[in-house]
């Protein structure tokens, strides 16, 4: 989709999902790392549990379809040729911490005056500007200033934090659409932009914290995934494992009440048919609703009540996702390649276009394998030129 | 400046969360979007979250600025006046369960027979295609299948917990954006349409690829990790003073350590388990103990403070309330307020994209039901005056 588009991507670990999105949609993202490689390289699990630069599934991930050069921006030979590259991409993607690069000489003022119609994108846990903008944070300290730690967990257990990086995640999906706004904006030439998101802000943006806390005065807390609107809505035992059932309507719970034909009397009672009812009354539904749930395995259970209309999906462990004959019939995860990680199957992108998913783009780049092709056809260097910079640390 | 996407024109048939909230984050950067609903059974379902359907807090926050118009598609009438502007709009999504667009004769063929550059966008849960595509879903359903509700748990827990959050819908607000922005660039080079077929677990499912390669690579079934890392320690969650109130503190290597240390002092600096990296993650049971022994009795927003100045990353774990007053997004302009006619003024949360040239439009509330009909039927359509009166009373445009 987005053929003819270039990006250098000079994130550390909190932003490099942007380019893995970019990478998706068919634009040509070139990984700028420094000299001995991006730290993500050395993030665990590896493959095999062997520790290496090119093993890392952390960094396959986010660096799918990417190619990959080295250089050092912190030198001033590295300033120069950074300043070069930029003459010829659209996208300039950072998540150094705020100021890092202005203190470099490499700011979007410095970069869009070598490339008028540049945009770059700066992803930050809390923005590039405001009191909390020099912050230290890892994704948890983003999730939780955002809002989501807060409402997740077991109410009688510490909040807990989503699995894998979310702020980094939501983040860089916000970044990845303001990158495609400016792209759409700029036009053939138009002007660049800088963009400033923020990983907190963005997490904040979930569930209507905000505004039910200040307007409604309503505060929702943490309490597992029982919804807060309506009930049965919950994780529901099986024989087997757990699902995820799902009741609004006053149809479906009669539905519920059709498929459940033992079901208590008491669960007649015309006052639960609206979801805030039955809400309310969750001490008095979830119990029943769990001894019948308890009859049934999570697949028997969800082919059951599907089978009448009823919303209801396992709880599925990752491994139990990845044999789910739904997920098999859409491609969702699809083979690729690499010297190190030889063939492997790796998520694709989320999404269906003209009814097939997108090709992959490919495995993770090896550290600098682009240097030669790129340096060469963009810079105009040649081999004994790289083999100075080399030496000097730079390339 | 004017809207990114000003003259962008979309039909939106979305209820809820997902489908809205989609449109509505187009509709922020100025895209012309036709909220569609009908009083013949078609409103959506947030209206009723208020005294009335026009007094909905939840349905202002994710229809901010579209357009409502009301058509009755269960009269072919109806879904004649929707094709009229699907001729003329330059995208049309739809949150309805697969086969429901099609039966009203408005699945993607026809909609491209229309339309040939058309970008069609739907979004079901499990996706438009697979033995599955028929189920129905919510979004907590599809947290569930995808692995993120197993997951987000404290280890060795009886039961999965999970969250009130509903991610996936979440996801799908801003993915859409994603790949309609994307298809629209696409078709400035090729002046072709596109179907994108969004299945919302799959975006909950692309938000775990560590946690997949990890599964496909190694064979690996991840189990919960709840707060731990295998990268950092300490790394968790510690209560503070009051009702409800924690700070998270993650310590990424040993200079944050020793600054750790001298802030809490000797409790953890003169243990000689948390000596190394090594050493804290094998104690990190008793290491947690020692710093939620030194947290629970201060504010959290003071230990955030307190270690932040020492170079600590940590943070409160902020409720809505405390995100409503949080100093540095007001700061920041985040927190805004949109006037409403029978609500009035209603603080939400801002948009985290912040453009340098600006691009978005200020927040507006949408309009009470069906005020764009005229709009719609006479303005762009050019139906005249008496064929509105018309529709309106054979309840076509209702």
């Amino acid at each position: 989709m987005l053929d003819g588009f270039s990006c250098l991507d000079l994130t550390d670990r909190q932003g490099q999902f942007t380019g893995r999105i970019l990478a998706d949609l068919g634009m040509r993202v070139i990984k700028v790392e420094p000299p001995g490689g991006d730290p993500v390289r050395h993030l665990g699990p590896f493959k095999d549990d062997t520790v290496g630069p090119e093993t890392s599934l952390p960094f396959a991930f986010m660096n799918g379809g990417k190619e990959s050069i080295t250089l050092d921006v912190a030198t001033d030979d590295g300033r120069r040729m950074l300043l070069d590259l930029v003459e010829h991409v659209d996208v300039v993607l950072e998540s150094f911490p705020p100021g890092h690069m202005e203190g470099l000489g490499l700011g979007p003022a410095e970069l869009q005056a070598r490339r008028p119609g540049l945009i770059v994108s700066s992803l930050s846990p809390f923005g590039q500007d405001g009191p909390h903008s020099s912050y230290l944070a890892t994704d948890m300290v983003a999730v939780a200033m955002g809002g989501l730690m807060f409402i997740s967990g077991d109410p009688a257990l510490t909040p807990v934090r989503p699995p894998e990086t979310q702020a980094f995640y939501y983040g860089s999906v916000f970044a990845a659409y303001g990158v495609l706004l400016a792209l759409f904006q700029r036009g053939d030439d138009g002007p660049g932009q800088a963009i400033d998101v923020s990983m907190q802000e963005s997490i904040a943006t979930q569930e209507h914290m905000i505004r039910e806390a200040a307007f409604d005065g309503v505060e929702i807390t943490r309490n597992g995934s029982q919804h807060k609107l309506t009930a049965p809505a919950n994780i529901f035992p099986c024989t087997d494992g757990h699902v995820y059932l799902f009741i609004l309507s006053a149809r479906d719970w009669d539905r519920l009440l059709d498929v459940w034909p033992d079901h208590p009397a008491e669960l007649d009672a015309p006052e639960l048919k609206p979801p805030a009812n039955r809400r309310a009354h969750i001490g008095l539904i979830n119990p029943h609703v769990e001894e019948f749930t308890s009859r049934f395995s999570k697949g028997e259970l969800t082919t059951l009540l599907q089978t009448h209309g009823i919303p209801c999906l396992p709880v599925n462990s990752p491994a139990d996702f990845l044999h789910q004959d739904q997920v098999k019939a859409r491609d969702f995860f699809g083979e690729l390649e690499s010297p190190a990680l030889g063939r492997y199957q790796a998520p694709r992108f989320p999404a269906l276009f003209d009814g097939a998913r997108p090709a992959p783009a490919g495995p993770p780049p090896a550290c600098g394998q682009d240097n030669d092709a790129l340096y060469g056809q963009w810079l105009g260097l040649g081999p004994a030129d790289l083999e100075l910079l080399s030496a000097r640390g730079v390339v | 400046m004017a809207g990114i996407l000003a003259g962008i024109r979309i039909v939106s048939l979305s209820t809820g969360i997902a489908g809205p909230n989609a449109a509505r984050m187009l509709a922020n950067y100025g895209a012309e979007v036709f909220k569609v609903e009908s009083r013949a059974g078609g409103l959506d379902a947030f209206r009723s979250y208020g005294d009335t359907p026009e007094s909905s807090p939840r349905f202002v926050e994710v229809n901010l600025n579209t357009r409502s118009i009301t058509l009755n598609l269960k009269r072919p009438e109806g879904v004649a006046l929707l094709k009229e502007l699907v001729a003329v709009a330059d995208v049309v999504m739809d949150n309805f369960r697969p086969g429901v667009m099609e039966r009203l004769g408005l699945g993607p063929d026809e909609l491209l027979a229309i339309k040939p550059d058309l970008i069609v966008v739907r979004m079901p849960g499990l996706g438009s295609t697979g033995p599955l595509s028929g189920y129905g879903t919510w979004g907590p359903t599809l947290t569930a299948y995808s692995g993120l509700t197993y997951l987000w748990n404290h280890p060795g827990q009886p039961r999965p917990v999970g969250s009130q959050g509903v991610y996936p819908d979440y996801l799908t607000g801003v993915m859409v954006p994603v790949v309609v922005t994307a298809a629209l660039l696409q078709r400035r080079r090729t002046k072709k349409g596109t179907v994108i077929d969004v299945a919302q677990v799959d975006l909950a499912a692309y938000m775990l690829g560590t946690i997949f390669l990890d599964a496909l690579v190694n064979g690996r079934d991840a189990q919960p990790r709840g707060n731990d890392s295998p990268h950092m320690a300490p790394h968790g969650c510690y209560r503070c003073s009051g009702t409800d109130r924690y700070c998270v503190i993650a310590v990424e290597d040993d200079e944050q350590w020793h600054a750790l240390c001298g802030v809490v002092g000797p409790t953890i600096a003169d243990d000689a388990r948390f000596a190394t990296f090594v050493g804290r993650q094998h104690h990190r049971t008793e290491l947690n103990a020692a710093i939620a022994s030194w947290t629970e009795s201060r504010d959290a927003v003071e230990v955030m403070e307190v270690l932040q100045r020492a170079g600590v990353p940590a943070g409160v774990v902020q409720s809505g309330a405390d995100l409503a007053a949080d100093e540095h997004l007001e700061a920041r302009g985040f927190l805004e307020t949109v006037s409403h006619p029978i609500l009035g003024e209603i603080t939400m949360a801002g948009l985290p994209i912040h453009f340098s040239l600006g691009g978005a439009e200020s927040y507006k509330s949408p309009p009470p039901l069906g005020s764009d009909n005229e709009y719609l039927i006479t303005g762009l359509l050019g139906h005249d005056a008496d064929e509105l009166a018309k529709f309106q009373e054979q309840e076509i445009v209702y």
